[in-house]
């Protein structure tokens, strides 16, 4: 399995070379000049050439593009032009709030969307089934900024329970402040992927349900609970971990949004200010690493499968 | 993540009779029909409202800003006197359409590389690491970037949202299309000397058809949020032609005072979304019940 | 202009009284100051640098003016007065300026300021700032002792002060040792009452009293960004909020104090709260149309003035989201370069049969024009979206391009992209007047050529007489409207909410600041 591993890596490598390309390419498709960003609005035409000159700008596309490689191969991922940090840090900077607002999402995500799946499948076609599809469905038919903007007035201004913007850090800022800031924008991120779970789920275990074993055991006279909560769980438990890395996928983009919604420091918002000032670097770098983690996290899936399947093999 | 394990639709051809089935089936089925009427009321709304309602809806009048829900406004009107309603309309026009095209969009490119990667094995890989490549990126993130490259134009966005969901499709053809190329009858046919093209077309794509459809209405519905969530970041289809996603996001700053701006697009977003699902929904029982969705 | 500075002590003196009427009418300001506290300012961004030296955007300045101090700045009127300098003197012919530096001044590291770091700051500045140009002319830099600074011009500039006074880009003294950092790579280290504290990109920035912070005691309080300023507040944080919708509900949640950028229509939610006060600053910033004079179509005088005839400013106002008032120059009343009616001819014409004959006269055929702008700035897409329906009216075939603002901002300085019209606002430019104005007028409109305007330019620079320096701005700014090189919409506002049972003197000033500022 090891080796598999390693081959699987190994395998990921050209597509994290397309991905570098294909990031770099688009950014230097985009209109618009980093120069000018930088200089400010007031600047002269003269001072903007300079700065173009300063940062490379004005050397041909390929050789902007091997000398990134070069800084690459020696494991630089170079300077944001904006923000006066390294890609690595700035991404550093970032990363626990994200990864907190997709930690606490999913954490809210799991428990309600797999019991909502079980639900609705074992009391199929009845008012149960109906009730929970409908607000899954719901919940992945809704724009989550929409129900963001809608989630403030309510939750922030009218009842005043959580604050309506910003983030507090877990550890400067302790766990009260922390939950408080971030529970709001981690439900509505939740809605989406409750909704989605909780439909993988449901027809997840009707396969299961439908299954010999399943009547077999309840033949037998083995206790409902334990058919439906063993067989059922480690199912729901596969469907989970089939889909995970789209959920995951899911919470990124999701959090794009999210985070612009609650002012909330992270990744998201890295992106999109990186695209919209031309940040070079910074984008090539960022849509590196997700190609990085997106490969680990799928392989991560793949071995993580087949702990929980015995049916799937390694290979 | 492993190829999707597909269980396998019986290699039937299209007989008649299977048609009517899969037919009578979706007649009965509770939430595609649901999903039909209100897909169906919205389009027909998006084509034949505005001609209704003769209103031009980039017609600006600045007096009657911020008008409340009234017979002459009947969803209000927005920060430059337009009628919502009108608005609502003629977006439903770009959004629908926007989804729709990005469904065929992925649906063909979707189906044609994963045809190519799952039947000839021996590009497979390089084609697949591609596909691989582009999905490294969230959806969201790449259309942002594409969207910002090609300019804001429905169409640039189409073509963005089309490249973040070409590589999801391809995967769900090409895990098919793995099961199929192994089954006896087609071994039969390529003994008996069908060429590849002929086996493609007769055997092989229609039995990729079922979970194509499925996922092709998935992406409809993905494709009219992601608009939504594209305008809300300032890169949906530019102003002044309405889409349901720039009438939301211009209305954002009013969510109090003016709220008709925001909630009736919202809705129609929303009750897009929810048909589009609700259709997919039945279409999978129906089509193939076992089908695990990718998206 | 022999010795600037006694004028300022005048403008002092009167300041003085009416500060002094301003305490006896205002039972609010009879409070007494309370040190300590803090408090929460949340605006819609984060500023990227606080190099002040590279520094243009207003999210960056209202951070920079409370760390940085310059020679001189901006007063209450946005006229010139001194900061670190103690009096200024000019030679006869505006070729020689000598500022005395005020003594004992410290830097946040605890050094005292002195000549050489006027000096390595101002050859820094010429090094690195995207403002350089306006040191183009500057001979050389001398500090002959500890506390005399001395520029060295070429040629006469007689607004040279003024040109150093400037809020954007501003000529703040740094420690000599911070001379050869690259441009954004300084260390956070001024003159100023407040001092630079936890930072956290897109999320919030701290700034701290300065405990040993020197203030100008020639001056009774604060005036604009100088005077004598006082830090009453431990730290204040400014929190970047980008919602319009989240920075309303912080101010009304108590998540936040103070908040910048309500939008117009926002404004209402706070009528049921009494504690929340809302001010709305005039001036702030000018927006115009940017005619692009080196594109087919608008390289034609005519159709732009035509352009120019088809405004109605009050339906554009009308659907913008923000404060504002109709003005037809492109300097303030208050400003000595105002020329009061003149140039109300070429404002608000409302005028589609005058466009017509324009259009027709220039043989225009129904081609198209592009109106481009971009979808971060709600106003600059408001307006562009009603004047594409007044063109419209009037005949002329009109597409409306949406990019975002670092594509439009890109195209509006480099002349690249197709557009005919954009727009954008001015703030520091119509303050400061002509010197200021000077970059943005050639630039952006991308004029080439204009006799009239060089040498309306050239007589601006070098007349030491301010009357003729009025009589050559009243050239410029005619030739500019006339040209429809831009075409002005009307004087913009801003508004700020505040907890007024909490905030304490927070005074209405263009940019925003929290010296003399208190907790109640």
């Amino acid at each position: 399995m090891f080796r598999a591993i390693i081959v699987r890596l190994m395998q990921s490598i050209p597509v994290l070379l397309l991905v570098a390309v294909l990031s770099f390419i688009l950014m230097h498709l985009l209109p618009g000049d980093p120069a000018v960003v930088i200089a400010g609005a007031d600047a002269t035409p003269a001072a903007v050439e300079r700065i173009r000159r300063e940062l490379g700008l004005d050397q041909p596309i390929w050789e902007q593009l091997l000398s990134w490689f070069l800084g690459l191969a020696q494991g630089k991922f170079g300077s944001s032009l904006v923000l006066n940090q390294t890609v690595l840090s700035a991404v550093a900077e970032r990363l626990p709030v994200t990864l907190s607002l997709a930690a606490l999402s999913l954490t809210i995500t799991l428990p309600i969307g797999i019991t909502l799946g079980i639900l609705a499948a074992y009391f199929r076609s009845s008012w149960i089934d109906a009730g929970v599809m409908m607000i899954a469905l719901i919940g992945v038919s809704v724009p989550s900024f929409w129900i963001a903007i809608l989630s403030v007035i309510l939750f922030s201004v009218t009842l005043g329970w959580v604050p309506s913007s910003g983030y507090a850090p877990l550890l400067t800022a302790g766990p009260g402040p922390w939950f408080a800031s971030l529970i709001q924008p981690a439900m509505v991120l939740s809605l989406f992927q409750i909704g989605f779970l909780a439909r993988m789920t449901r027809s997840a275990m009707l396969d299961v349900l439908d299954q010999d074993f399943i009547r077999t055991a309840r033949a037998k006279g083995v206790s409902e609970w334990r058919t439906v909560g063993k067989h059922g769980f480690r199912n729901a438990l596969v469907a989970v971990v089939t889909v995970s890395g789209i959920i995951l996928s899911l919470l990124i983009g999701g959090s794009v949004v999210v985070e612009q919604v609650f002012a909330l420091p992270g990744i998201g918002r890295l992106v999109v200010q990186g695209i919209m000032a031309r940040d070079y670097p910074l984008i090539q770098g960022t849509m590196l690493l997700f190609g990085f983690a997106f490969v680990l996290i799928n392989v991560a899936v793949d071995i993580i499968y087949t702990l929980v399947d015995p049916r799937v093999r390694y290979d | 993540m492993t190829d999707v394990m597909l269980a396998v639709t019986p290699p039937q051809m299209l007989a008649k009779r299977r048609r009517f089935r899969v037919l009578r089936k979706l007649a009965a089925h509770r939430s595609f029909k649901i999903g039909l009427v209100l897909v169906t009321i919205l389009v027909l709304c998006a084509i034949i409202g505005p001609m209704l309602t003769g209103i031009d809806p980039t017609a600006m009048s600045i007096r009657s800003r911020f008008k409340p829900p009234s017979v002459r406004f009947p969803f209000g009107s927005d920060q430059y006197g337009r009628d919502i309603l009108t608005r609502v309309l003629h977006g439903g026009r770009l959004s629908l359409s926007l989804g729709l095209s990005v469904a065929l969009i992925s649906g063909v490119f979707g189906a044609l590389i994963g045809v190519t990667a799952g039947y000839f094995r021996a590009i497979d890989p390089y084609v697949m690491r591609l596909m691989d490549a582009l999905m490294a990126f969230p959806a969201i993130l790449l259309a942002i970037g594409i969207g910002a490259a090609l300019g804001a134009q429905a169409s640039s966005i189409v073509v963005a949202l089309s490249v973040a969901y070409v590589p999801r499709t391809a995967r769900i053809v090409r895990a098919s299309v793995l099961v199929i190329r192994e089954m006896e009858y087609l071994q039969a046919a390529r003994v008996s000397g069908a060429g590849d093209l002929h086996i493609i077309v007769k055997h092989v794509l229609p039995n990729c058809l079922g979970p194509l459809i499925v996922q092709l209405t998935f992406i409809f519905a993905y494709a009219i949020l992601a608009e939504a969530a594209l305008s809300f970041l300032g890169i949906g289809p530019p102003p002044p032609t309405p889409s349901w996603g720039n009438i939301i996001a211009e209305g954002r700053d009013y969510s109090v005072e003016a709220w008709w701006v925001m909630l009736f697009p919202g809705l129609a977003v929303s009750l897009a979304a929810l048909g589009m699902n609700l259709l997919g929904d039945g279409l999978r029982d129906v089509l193939d019940p076992r089908l695990k969705i990718e998206t | 202009m022999t010795s600037v500075a006694s004028i300022f002590r005048s403008i002092a003196m009167i300041g003085s009284v009416i500060a002094f009427l301003v305490v006896l009418a205002n039972p609010l300001h009879a409070a007494e100051p309370r040190r300590g506290g803090s408090l929460v300012y949340a605006y819609l961004s984060g500023p990227g640098t606080l190099d002040p030296h590279v520094a243009s955007s207003l999210v960056e300045l209202e951070v920079i003016h409370h760390i940085f101090e310059p020679l001189v700045a901006i007063d209450g009127n946005y006229n010139a007065r001194p900061v670190l300098a103690s009096k200024i003197d000019t030679n006869a012919d505006a070729t020689v300026f000598t500022f005395t530096l005020r003594k004992g001044v410290k830097f946040h590291n605890g050094k005292e300021m002195n000549s050489a770091d006027v000096l390595a700051s101002f050859e820094r500045y010429r090094k690195v700032s995207p403002n350089a140009s306006v040191l183009a002319d500057v001979e050389g830099f001398e500090a002959p002792d500890p506390l005399t600074f001395v520029i060295r011009l070429k040629k006469p500039n007689a607004v040279f002060v003024d040109v150093l006074k400037s809020p954007v880009y501003p000529f703040e003294i740094l420690p000599a040792e911070q001379k050869d950092k690259a441009a954004r790579e300084i260390d956070i280290i001024g003159t100023g009452p407040f001092m630079l504290g936890e930072w956290v990109k897109d999320s919030h920035l701290v700034i701290k009293r300065f405990d040993a912070y020197v203030p100008d005691d020639s001056a009774p309080g604060p005036d604009g960004l100088a005077g004598r300023r006082t830090a009453y507040l431990d730290q204040v944080r400014y929190n970047f909020v980008p919602e319009a919708n989240a920075r309303v509900a912080a101010l009304q949640t108590g998540n936040a104090d103070v908040i910048g950028d309500v939008p117009r229509d926002l404004a209402k939610r706070f009528e049921a709260q009494a504690n929340i006060k809302t001010q709305q600053i005039f001036p702030y910033c000018m927006q115009v149309f940017v005619v692009n004079t080196q594109a087919a179509l608008t390289n034609n005088p005519l159709i732009r003035q035509a352009i120019e005839a088809v405004v109605n400013v009050e339906d554009i106002t009308g659907a913008m989201g923000q404060i504002s008032r109709p003005g037809h120059s492109l300097v303030y009343a208050s400003s000595p370069y105002y020329q009061g009616d003149a140039m109300k001819p070429y404002y608000d014409q409302r005028n589609p049969a005058k466009a017509k004959a324009l259009l027709k006269q220039a043989g225009y055929n129904g081609e198209k024009i592009v109106l481009q702008t971009n979808s971060n700035y709600p106003n600059f897409r408001d307006a562009i979206l009603v004047l594409s329906e007044q063109m419209k009216d009037a005949g002329m075939n009109v597409a409306v391009d949406i990019v975002d603002w670092t594509t439009n901002a890109s195209n509006m300085q480099r002349g690249t992209g197709v557009w005919n019209v954009s727009t954008t606002g001015y703030c520091s430019n119509p303050l400061l007047g002509p010197q200021q104005w000077k970059v943005m007028i050639y630039t952006f409109p991308h004029v080439k050529d204009d006799q009239v305007l060089d040498t309306a330019y050239d007589k601006f620079y070098a007349s030491l007489d301010p009357k003729q320096r009025i009589a050559a701005w009243a050239d410029i700014e005619k030739r500019v409207l006339d040209q429809a090189y831009m075409i002005k919409i009307a004087d913009m506002g801003t508004m700020r909410s505040f907890n007024a049972a909490k905030v304490a003197n927070f005074e209405p000033y263009y940019i925003v600041h929290f010296w003399d500022v208190w907790l109640k």
